[in-house]
């Protein structure tokens, strides 16, 4: 449990921090952290209850990125503003190396392992952008617009 | 950019397109692109729009009032993420779509957007010694690994700095810094500062590695922009496969 506390924790500051990186500022930079810190905190519940990876990260990309919409309409900024650095704890950076330096180091059993992985755990993040954002999209009524002109 | 022969719907196209090259070179959907570009032509009283944007290009074509067709392209190179940017391009677009401005002063109000502020390097070269730490912590090194990573990512962020003043290709350059880096964090854990070289390692992977342009480009293949999403799976593969090499290079090599 302390583990998970300290994870959770790190989560938060390494949203902040990628946050500045990508040149955010003022108070979306406290809201980015806490949406990275309730991503990661509902990733590691889902696991806990025995789901496995792929809906524990699909669970959490949709609570992530419905934060990110609702917090992106109150404080009136463009949604991936929020959900880029939110997603940052989730995103499978670790696995990806891995998997390419199976691949360099010729251990090809290990390297479909990590491929297999790395293209479920992002599936499960793009999927969980998808349903959430275009549900979103829904709900605000969004193509109110003119696409193409008759 | 506009040319000062260019006729009246020329440079206003010029206009648009800048607008939607600054959103795709500071890290927007292509969706978002290609709505942004769609709805200001319409404001600017073009009767068709047709706009194909992928990542590495825009083509936009319309037919003005009169009938008249209007064509430009725009080849887009280089990329990152400047979310910031995307904000103050967003008010502008919404701020055009309630006005909008002739052709000069958009060419102006767009180069405001493009020199809008940004953190000073000192604070971002912090910022990356604090997220490698961090990351490192995260995947679950101790606290001297996360010195070590720190140490190692404000090592990274000037090699990268340098590197592109290098002009180096993107691909070689972070062949470059991971071997760089690599190099440098068996160097600290043989010197005792930190226990765990893979930790360290992957914190410093986090800022390196091409994590979130493989989800985006998931994303957009789910969304149906299958070209924009292939470009992006490959350039993502690529750029993490240069940092596997890089890596893989010195750990195998000295037995980190």
């Amino acid at each position: 449990m302390p583990h998970a506390l300290l994870q959770t924790a790190m989560a938060c500051i390494g949203s902040v921090g990628f946050a500045v990186l990508f040149n955010i500022r003022g108070k979306k930079l406290l809201l980015s952290g806490l949406g990275g810190a309730l991503g990661w905190a509902v990733y590691l519940c889902c696991l806990h209850t025995g789901q496995d990876v792929f809906f524990a990260l699909f669970l959490a990309t949709a609570a992530v990125v419905a934060c990110s919409e609702l917090l992106a309409r109150l404080v009136k900024t463009p949604v991936i503003l929020l959900m880029v650095p939110m997603l940052i704890p989730l995103i499978p950076g670790g696995d990806l190396y891995y998997m390419m330096s199976c691949l360099v180091q010729g251990q090809y059993a290990r390297f479909g392992q990590y491929a297999q992985l790395v293209l479920t755990e992002s599936g499960a993040i793009a999927i969980g952008i998808i349903c959430v954002a275009s549900l979103a999209n829904i709900c605000t009524g969004f193509q109110k617009h003119p696409r193409r002109a008759p | 950019m506009p040319q000062g022969n260019m006729s009246g719907p020329q440079t206003v196209l010029a206009g648009i397109l800048d607008i939607g090259e600054l959103l795709l070179t500071s890290g927007a959907e292509v969706m978002r692109v290609e709505d942004t570009i769609t709805r200001l032509c319409m404001v600017y009283g073009f009767v068709k729009v047709d706009v194909f944007t992928i990542t590495s290009s825009i083509v936009l074509t319309v037919t003005a009032a009169d009938g008249e067709i209007f064509t430009q392209t725009r080849r887009i190179r280089a990329r990152d993420t400047d979310l910031g940017r995307v904000e103050r391009v967003n008010a502008l677009s919404r701020q055009l779509c309630q006005a909008p401005l002739p052709a000069e002063e958009l060419r102006q109000a767009v180069q405001q957007v493009r020199n809008g502020p940004a953190y000073p390097e000192q604070v971002r070269f912090w910022m990356y010694a604090l997220t490698a730490g961090v990351f490192s912590v995260f995947f679950g090194g101790n606290v001297w690994d996360a010195a070590a990573a720190a140490v190692a990512g404000a090592f990274l962020f000037l090699i990268l700095k340098s590197g592109q003043r290098l002009r180096l290709n993107s691909i070689l350059l972070h062949m470059l810094c991971s071997a760089l880096t690599a190099l440098l964090i068996v160097g600290l854990t043989r010197l005792g500062l930190g226990q765990n070289p893979d930790k360290i390692i992957i914190g410093n992977i986090m800022l390196l590695i091409p994590g979130l342009a493989l989800t985006a480009s998931l994303r957009d293949m789910i969304n149906g922009d299958t070209i924009s999403g292939l470009l992006g799976f490959c350039e993502a593969t690529l750029k993490a496969l240069a940092i596997a090499i890089g890596f893989a290079a010195i750990l195998t090599g000295l037995g980190g």
